[in-house]
């Protein structure tokens, strides 16, 4: 095999250690503001899955926490997103650009069992951005709590992070059925019109908070695990991260400076 | 092994594999199967084309105390050189698998050639499909026709315990005299892009592939295995790699439009290529490096490979 020059390549061909985006950067750091605590819950080194509570239209959340985990920590961090995304144009290449990918048990178990990387998954996925007004910061069920069995199967620790702020960026005020399909109809639609509302974001406080991780007893490398083991862990995770975003809006005086 | 049969032998990848076995293992003697008329010797091999009969194969690999298949003539799309129907490709297959399962013959390895396009290519794929993944026929006719051509070879595989069947699914080939459709695509002018998109793709180099066939016949492996050159490229450095200029399209230009932009001399997405470029397409060869397999090539050498 020849030496070829040309920046470093992970095994699917992306570019590690690309810097984050000059744009998003500043849109973390200058806008939204973000405040990270209990960093020291994130491992070192070793495989973690970490699971966060998700809103907002745009993933941003995800982009929040990939930005700030590798700032603080140096560690990348590989998002799992749903395959819809990889669908459409220019989304899919800024997910894999982020380091995502499919969240599929195969690309999971790649991450966590042999590369031992930090991966990230919003579990309550597109129910999370389609909470209605009333469920503001009520963490959505958590499906089949598949994400428990994978961190289990790949024997590594789940990492919860409870993310305050993105709600308050895009208020919803009502989700409709369109088509067949939920959308949201957030103020930032009624004053930026419905394609810029999209993009466009309330400079809201945003506050991250690493929780303990949860270790489990169960044996790394089984084919099936107990529904109601995964499905009690799983309802753990959640009760934890709901606790520490109630928390965190009490302990808020202003939506806007924190 | 020591006598060796090789069908598809006057295919791009029979040929080279015909000349591997001869130069660098110890057989005692190659076989290669072509269709008619037979050519005779080439190179130290000869050739002979067997008719439509199970028995007519089962004298041959009886006679010639043959303990070794090797069934190029499968799988030849990701080579291109030739023109037979899928159909009379499956029937050969079966054939040969009836040939090789008789209790009378001495084979004891039956390498098969089939490829990975047995695989979807879609969004919720893994990034590298394992041997176990979902296989599907939603993709293409070709599909189809592998997938009942493994299928009937598994049940040989099953009938016959003395017999080890290893079947092999090459990624898209490359190298000289190979035009598979990744390798045309990436010999044109100007790569069509589709706007948005920056798949993974994984070529293999032709050296690999005989390396491999010849590897798994040599173990006598049992089962399906991945072959691909080391690695993945998204198109996007395959492109800078390559000193391409990039064509952006929008999907539908590989649609109704392709023929005439064809004709024009437009670049737009082949026929088939068109989820390829937008999804990506590779292989985890994870099970055959687990069995000593290591490729010689990466995907930067398949691409400077490349006629430019």
């Amino acid at each position: 095999m020849s030496d070829h020059p040309g920046p470093t390549r992970d095994r699917w061909g992306r570019e590690v250690d690309a810097p984050t985006p000059a744009f998003f950067a500043a849109l973390v750091d200058r806008w939204f503001r973000v405040e990270w605590e209990g960093l020291e819950h994130v491992p070192r080194q070793g495989g973690a899955l970490l699971v966060s509570n998700h809103a907002g239209m745009l993933p941003v959340d995800a982009g929040i926490i990939h930005h700030g985990i590798r700032e603080h920590t140096g560690r990348p961090v590989f998002p799992l997103a749903h395959h819809g995304f990889f669908r459409y144009p220019f989304v899919g290449r800024m997910i894999s650009r982020m380091g995502g990918v499919v969240a599929h048990p195969d690309n999971a178990q790649r991450l966590l069992a042999e590369e031992k990387s930090l991966a990230l998954v919003l579990p309550e996925g597109a129910k999370g951005p389609l909470k209605p007004p009333s469920e503001r910061y009520r963490l959505q069920r958590f499906g089949r709590a598949g994400f428990v069995e994978t961190a289990m199967r790949a024997g590594v620790p789940i990492v919860p992070i409870a993310l305050m702020g993105i709600e308050d960026s895009t208020p919803a005020l009502a989700t409709f059925r369109v088509a067949g399909q939920d959308v949201p109809l957030t103020v930032n639609m009624l004053l930026f019109g419905p394609l810029l509302g999209w993009v466009a974001h309330f400079p809201a406080k945003i506050r991250a908070r690493v929780l303990p991780p949860v270790h489990f007893d169960e044996p790394a490398g089984e084919e099936h695990y107990p529904r109601s083991v995964v499905m009690d862990h799983g309802e753990v995770i959640r009760g934890r991260l709901q606790e520490a975003i109630s928390r965190m809006l009490r302990e808020r005086k202003s939506v806007w400076s924190g | 092994m020591k006598n060796v049969l090789v069908t598809g032998a006057s295919t791009t990848l029979g040929r080279r594999l015909v000349e591997h076995l001869l130069d660098h293992t110890d057989v005692d003697r190659v076989l290669g199967v072509e269709p008619p008329p037979a050519s005779g010797w080439v190179n130290g091999a000869e050739m002979l084309s067997l008719g439509g009969d199970h028995g007519e194969w089962v004298e041959t690999l009886c006679d010639d105390a043959i303990d070794t298949v090797i069934h190029c003539a499968l799988a030849p799309d990701r080579d291109g050189s030739h023109d037979t129907p899928a159909e009379a490709r499956v029937v050969e297959t079966m054939r040969l698998g009836a040939a090789v399962g008789h209790e009378s013959v001495p084979v004891r390895s039956w390498v098969i050639v089939s490829s990975s396009a047995v695989y979807p290519v879609t969004s919720h794929m893994p990034l590298l499909q394992p041997e176990d993944a979902e296989v599907g026929v939603e993709a293409a006719a070709e599909a189809e026709s592998l997938l009942e051509a493994e299928a009937y070879a598994r049940d040989v595989a099953e009938r016959t315990p003395h017999l080890n069947v290893a079947i092999l699914r090459l990624q898209q080939l490359c190298g000289p005299g190979v035009r598979g459709p990744l390798s045309a695509l990436l010999s044109e002018p100007a790569l069509p892009v589709v706007i948005g998109f920056d798949p993974a793709l994984q070529l293999l180099a032709i050296e690999d592939a005989v390396r491999a066939l010849s590897f798994a016949a040599q173990l006598e492996l049992a089962g399906h295995y991945n072959v691909a050159s080391s690695g993945v490229v998204r198109l996007s450095e395959a492109a800078r790699l390559r000193a391409r200029r990039t064509w952006p399209v929008l999907p539908f230009e590989a649609g109704p439009l392709a023929p005439l932009a064809s004709r024009l001399g437009l670049p737009h997405v082949p026929t088939g290529m068109l989820d390829v470029l937008r999804f990506g397409h590779a292989v985890d060869t994870a099970k055959l490096a687990a069995a000593g397999f290591h490729p010689e090539r990466d995907q930067r050498d398949c691409l400077a490979e490349l006629a430019s």
